[in-house]
């Protein structure tokens, strides 16, 4: 499988997107892949996905694997289990829903608390900017959160299509920037990226090592 | 210069213009061939051609009853014509050669032969269709009258006989599907009508008072905070016009939107402990479209009492995981290459069941197979929703097999739209659910008597 993913490009990220309920996840994942907008979609039940290729800037390749999840508190303790094999995470709200915002940090725990790895790269995303009237949270404010967090933030509406590509762009150059600086720490069995050397793959060689591992 | 002026036309909206337009005026010296009777019409005397003419292009105003219709079209279809046209060479030219002209007209009748042939075959390809449906619409007229007058007057004798078992397989008819899910799913929990008139007042009022803003919330619920209440109300506003955006009937405005309110809000008065669940919105509208408003609340209450769905929607993560555990158990036994595919690939059932089980499909398949898979749900139970997950598989194991991660997430949480549905039922008849001889049940009982003990602190059964 991997060879044949060789010749597309040089690796994937895995990102999910995490935020209450109808704030506009799956619409500014519909936005970024397809381009398109659809003011009442069906709300996530479970899981979805998309997925887009990226160019980033010295001629790499990068393949992001886009989990879109169910808002509804309800459902947490089953997206739980999508965090784990995770990168990358934007973390979305509504600009009109003040309580979507003060969700945020919820949310930001509970992937932390979960994820095994050194390092998951996070996004804030303030969804819905085209409702500017509507807004009541400040731009001001959700960059403190963001800054507090440890993170960027970005303003972005789908419906308009603002800031929606500048929004991955970002996630996955920082995700990017943190893999070569070794800040982000690759194991083996994790989904979260996927490294494709492009000369010596042989992803049947590293299995027998594996196997051997276990037997000793 | 061997090349004859033959001009061919085959497209349909070109040339239907083109044969109206050259029945009026006729002296062209053009050939046309148009309109290839089928067979049994070919000796038709041009009066009723004319007249079928005049009733196709609307000139006639005798209304047409659609059984009418479709006889009609049976005898003479508005094929798609094709024009071929041989021209002398102009004037100004020198004549062809005999030898060239004899030729020319030869190749061009060939020509002429081979589309009349092609004609026929799609006229009769088309005439099949036609027959099919036709077909179709009277075994569903003939089970209408089976379901109405022998079933559904003896429900309880004869709803598990063979007979009525293969019927319901083929699917319920509309006009009495709605009563065959109602008396197959039950009234287990005796819910009257009244009783949903007042768990709809009840919603009512608290509405009222969200609204208003009083905190005077009734606080008979307990264990659940009144923001969660008020965020599951809210959210049952925002999901209403998300139900089936397509249909158009569920949105603001729209003739079942009150509807469709009234029984999720009954619900969450009614079952206070399973509240709102994104994905209910789906099941209730699907039971709005074949019920009453007070049955389908009936039909909602029970189904979602069932032990599979409870599960579901109280999200009882560990109990989840165990109808997953004993859908592997079946996966593995049916599509083993498949399975071991999915291994490989991290690819777990939770990704594409969870919005299979919640929606019962109704989100994921076209409504009018939604609904089949739903009669033969009411017939089978739990299992079959695993079967017909399975059927999905099995459908498209060879596509599948080829994909990796991604692309079979991708594939299975947004399924074909023109899902050919005889080769899924047949694919889904195919799947067995008896695993070394036990049954779906069965695997599920042992599963969780598994679990338990694993619970207890037997390390030695885990995995």
């Amino acid at each position: 499988m991997a060879g044949s993913e060789a010749g597309k490009g040089n690796g994937g990220f895995r990102i999910i997107l995490l935020g209450d309920s109808t704030v506009g996840k799956s619409s500014l994942l519909r936005c970024y892949t397809e381009g398109s907008f659809i003011p009442a979609p069906c709300p996530t039940v479970g899981v979805e996905f998309y997925s887009k290729m990226m160019d980033l800037p010295p001629g790499i390749k990068v393949k992001l694997q886009l989990w879109d999840t169910a808002g509804q508190e309800r459902f947490r303790c089953i997206t739980r289990s999508f965090y784990r094999n995770a990168v990358g995470v934007l973390l979305v709200f509504d600009m009109t829903n003040r309580k979507s915002f003060e969700h945020i940090t919820e949310w930001y725990h509970e992937v932390a608390s979960i994820q095994l790895m050194e390092k998951v790269v996070f996004l804030l995303i303030g969804h819905k900017s085209d409702l500017k009237s509507d807004c009541k949270v400040s731009t001001e404010e959700a960059e403190g959160l963001a800054a507090s967090l440890g993170m960027g933030f970005i303003e972005t509406s789908a419906k308009n299509n603002t800031n929606v590509d500048l929004a991955f762009q970002t996630l996955t150059n920082t995700i990017y920037e943190a893999l070569k600086n070794k800040e982000i720490d690759l194991q083996e069995g994790w989904d979260g990226v996927k490294v494709i050397h492009k000369k010596n793959c042989n992803p049947q060689k590293k299995k027998r090592k594996t196997q051997e591992k276990c037997l000793c | 210069m061997a090349v004859p002026s033959v001009l061919l036309l085959t497209d349909r909206n070109f040339t239907r213009k083109q044969n109206t337009r050259l029945e009026k005026q006729n002296d062209l010296g053009w050939k046309l061939f148009g309109k290839v009777p089928l067979k049994e019409t070919s000796q038709k005397d041009p009066k009723r051609i004319h007249k079928e003419y005049e009733e196709k292009t609307g000139r006639a105003h005798k209304p047409i009853s659609p059984k009418q219709n479709v006889r009609k079209n049976l005898d003479f279809e508005p094929l798609s014509t094709t024009a071929l046209i041989l021209e002398d060479r102009p004037a100004n030219l020198p004549a062809k050669p005999a030898e060239e002209a004899q030729k020319h007209r030869q190749q061009y009748e060939e020509m002429v032969v081979q589309a009349k042939k092609r004609e026929l075959k799609e006229a009769q390809r088309r005439k099949k269709q036609l027959e099919e449906r036709c077909r179709l619409e009277e075994n569903i007229g003939n089970a209408v009258l089976i379901w109405n007058n022998e079933i559904l007057p003896n429900w309880e004798t004869m709803c598990c006989s063979r007979k009525v078992r293969e019927l319901w397989w083929q699917g319920i008819p509309p006009s009495v599907r709605g009563r065959v899910w109602s008396l197959a799913i039950g009234n287990e929990l005796n819910i009257t009508h009244e009783l949903y008139d007042i768990c709809l007042a009840r919603a009512k009022e608290k509405w009222r008072s969200l609204s208003t803003g009083s905190s005077e919330v009734e606080c008979e619920d307990a264990g659940f905070s009144a923001a969660d209440k008020e965020a599951s109300l809210e959210l049952i506003k925002l999901d209403i016009s998300r139900t089936f955006p397509n249909l158009c009937i569920f949105q603001q405005g729209g003739p079942y939107h009150d509807t469709l309110h009234s029984i999720l809000g009954a619900y969450t008065c009614y079952r206070p402990d399973v509240g709102y669940v994104q994905g209910m919105s789906f099941i209730a509208a699907v039971l709005i479209l074949n019920l009453d408003t007070a049955d389908a609340f009936i039909a909602f209450s029970n189904l979602l009492n069932k032990p599979c769905q409870m599960a579901f929607f109280r999200v009882d993560h560990g109990l989840m995981l165990i109808y997953f555990a004993a859908f592997e158990v079946f996966f593995e036994e049916n599509l083993p290459k498949l399975f071991a595919h999915f291994k490989k690939n991290n690819v777990t059932p939770d990704i594409y069941l969870i919005d299979w089980i919640f929606t019962l499909y109704s989100k994921s398949l076209p409504l009018d197979l939604a609904c089949r898979i739903w009669d033969v749900f009411c017939r089978d139970g739990e299992e079959f929703l695993f079967r017909t997950a399975l059927g999905i598989l099995k459908l498209y194991e060879d596509i599948l097999t080829k994909m990796d991660f991604i692309h079979i997430a991708q594939f299975l949480t947004k399924l074909p739209e023109d899902l050919p549905s005889e080769e899924f039922f047949t694919s889904i008849a195919a799947i067995q659910m008896q695993s070394r001889n036990k049954k779906w049940a069965q695997v599920l009982v042992a599963l969780q008597k598994d679990n338990r003990e694993v619970e207890r602190g037997s390390p030695s059964l885990k995995h």
